[in-house]
């Protein structure tokens, strides 16, 4: 039987089983076409998450590529706007999961232009911090699933395994391994712990050679330098285009790192440079991530060794509540805690937009207050939802195997994309 | 960081030409003003706010887009910046802003069945006060909320779980 009575005959069963009622399955039928409509997740091991593909093929090469989202929308932003400014922090951190830090650090900002208020200079550096820390576990993970995809599974233990060194830090300052809710307007929400110079030490002291291990593991891999050489190409253009940002657009050349060009908090005091690459590959977006882990611990032991003295919070009592020594005391200093964690406090009518550099790009938060207690509106720029849009682009007209390559390089967070 | 109220009518005109001074859309947000100054007396209550870059002068600036007319409108600038496409569709969804010109605008979030637009402020939460008095009640009502799936005779208690029909039915 030739390939096209082969086909005809599959038609005709496909045909029978709709007059039967089972759905219709073709919408327009060419026995010559060999094109085909395929669904890709949303519970897929590739897609990272719960992004659903509709892809159109030829063979394996993919003609059209439809990214279908909000499998896990949950209303994040609705619900922030039935929280006080400070609780809404809790919601805002399980956004983009795997940078916590960044979803606090934009929100907490634009609150604080809002209220027009200083962050102290320990509270800042202490933001910078964790914000650097928190980049590094999340290229890990990227790493991790990068290598995952293109198969060297080793590579995610790998990444997981150094992870869990920073992950650990985390936990012993913030209580807490993910969703923190440790930076909060006017500074962040604890101090640092006893010790933790030592853990940053010693975070420090192993993981320039990790990133070397791992640069011998993966970089001058011929597998992994075929599967991702020339895959999944974006210039410059179309990444100004679709307002794609971060390693993605730095790997096609774009010299835009809101760290350096708009600095925020107290970057411009830190020495460091932007990785680029101008390929716009999916190996280009690789080395500039590896080279961003080493520039971030670099930046790690300069915040360490500049660490000033003194509040790490705005102490205004309208903003902060009564430290517990003094509610030990004072009757006065509980009902001032108890005002300020039932009601909050309000926030001066007005709107403002503050971004932050988070791993995958420009993450921004838009938030309008009405001069109440609680956003009235509380809008996050996340950059995986923005970066998504780029994948039809990359990956029109290539392979579904590179498509693979495509997504992990692009690095969505589904928690982003939906919130 | 300067704030600007364009007209939709201007919007595509105004928006070809940032484009060409290198302006780049960094975001694209609805806003329903229902609750703000004034509220539902001004003459629109839906908006789009954009946030633009220029990076080469490192430059912010920051748009407010009025929507006109019932269901609000506002025309598209998918084809000046691409964009504009996902966050076009996610403002039509939460806040059921129309945008002329955009193919495929369908709802990007919410499931294509759902009815309403989410982050309206007269859009329920479906929140239900928890009342200690033995009060029966119906949840369905709020506006917005799906009861997709649910028959009208079905009661729900106070937890909005569907109570069974009798004691009886429990026990077998």
């Amino acid at each position: 039987m030739s390939k096209t009575e082969k086909r005809i005959e599959e038609h005709d069963i496909v045909r029978r089983l709709e007059d039967e009622g089972h759905g219709a399955y073709v919408e327009s039928y060419d026995p010559e076409d060999e094109r085909m409509i395929i669904n890709m997740g949303p519970v897929h091991p590739a897609t990272h998450g719960v992004l659903r593909l509709l892809l159109e093929l030829d063979g394996e090469t993919v003609i059209e590529c439809k990214p279908i989202i909000g499998y896990l929308h949950t209303g994040m932003e609705k619900e922030c706007e039935d929280q006080n400014w400070r609780s809404a922090v809790t919601i805002v951190t399980r956004m983009d999961y795997l940078s916590p830090f960044f979803n606090e650090h934009a929100y907490s900002m634009a609150v604080e232009k809002l209220l027009d208020i200083e962050v102290p200079p320990r509270g800042r550096y202490i933001r910078m911090l964790m914000s650097e820390l928190c980049r590094i576990t999340s290229h890990l993970v990227q790493f991790g699933t990068q290598g995952l995809d293109m198969g060297a599974m080793s590579v995610m233990f790998y990444g997981f395994r150094e992870r869990e060194l920073i992950v650990d830090f985390f936990e012993m300052v913030t209580g807490l391994r993910m969703n923190h809710g440790f930076i909060v307007p006017g500074g962040v929400w604890e101090d640092l712990p006893d010790g933790w110079e030592e853990a940053v030490d010693g975070i420090l002291e192993v993981m320039p050679g990790r990133l070397r291990e791992y640069q011998d593991l993966l970089s001058e891999n011929p597998i992994f330098i075929e599967r991702t050489r020339g895959v999944g190409l974006i210039t410059a253009e179309q990444c100004d285009d679709l307002g794609v940002t971060g390693p993605i657009a730095r790997a096609s050349g774009i010299d835009w790192d809101l760290r350096r060009d708009e600095p925020y908090e107290a970057y411009e005091d830190l020495a460091f440079e932007v990785p680029l690459q101008h390929q716009g590959d999916v190996y280009a977006r690789y080395q500039v991530r590896m080279a961003e882990m080493g520039q971030s611990l670099d930046l790690v032991a300069q915040i360490a060794d500049k660490m000033p003295e003194g509040d790490y919070k705005n102490m205004d009592p309208k903003l902060t509540p009564p430290p517990r020594s003094e509610m030990n005391r004072s009757m006065e200093a509980v009902i001032h805690h108890f005002k300020l964690v039932t009601q909050g406090y309000p926030v001066p009518p007005g709107e403002a937009y503050s971004p932050v550099e988070s791993p995958r790009g420009e993450l921004g938060a838009y938030v309008v207050s009405d001069g109440g207690a609680a956003p009235y509106r509380c809008h996050v720029r996340d950059p995986s939802f923005y970066n998504l849009q780029s994948l039809p682009v990359m990956t029109r007209g290539g392979l579904v195997a590179d498509l693979i390559a495509s997504i992990a390089s692009i690095d969505p967070i589904m928690g982003g994309v939906d919130r | 960081m300067s704030i600007e109220v364009v007209d939709a009518r201007q919007w595509v005109e105004r928006a070809e030409s940032m484009r060409a001074e290198g302006w780049m859309m960094l975001d694209l947000a609805g806003l329903d003003r229902l609750g703000l100054d004034g509220g539902a007396e001004r003459d629109h209550r839906f908006e789009i706010v954009c946030q633009l870059v220029r990076p080469d002068v490192k430059q912010r600036t920051s748009l407010h887009v009025t929507a006109e007319g019932d269901p609000p409108t506002i025309p598209s600038v998918t084809h000046v910046w691409g964009l504009a496409a996902f966050a076009e569709r996610e403002a039509f969804d939460m806040y059921g802003i129309h945008f002329e010109g955009h193919e495929g605008l369908s709802r990007i979030l919410m499931p294509d069945e759902w009815s309403g637009h989410p982050l309206r402020k007269d859009y329920g939460v479906g929140k239900i006060t928890i009342d200690f008095k033995p009060q029966p009640f119906l949840q369905t009502d709020t506006p917005g909320q799906s009861t997709h799936g649910l028959a009208s005779d079905v009661e729900l208690d106070a937890l909005g779980q569907i109570k069974p029909a009798d004691d009886e039915a429990r026990h077998e």
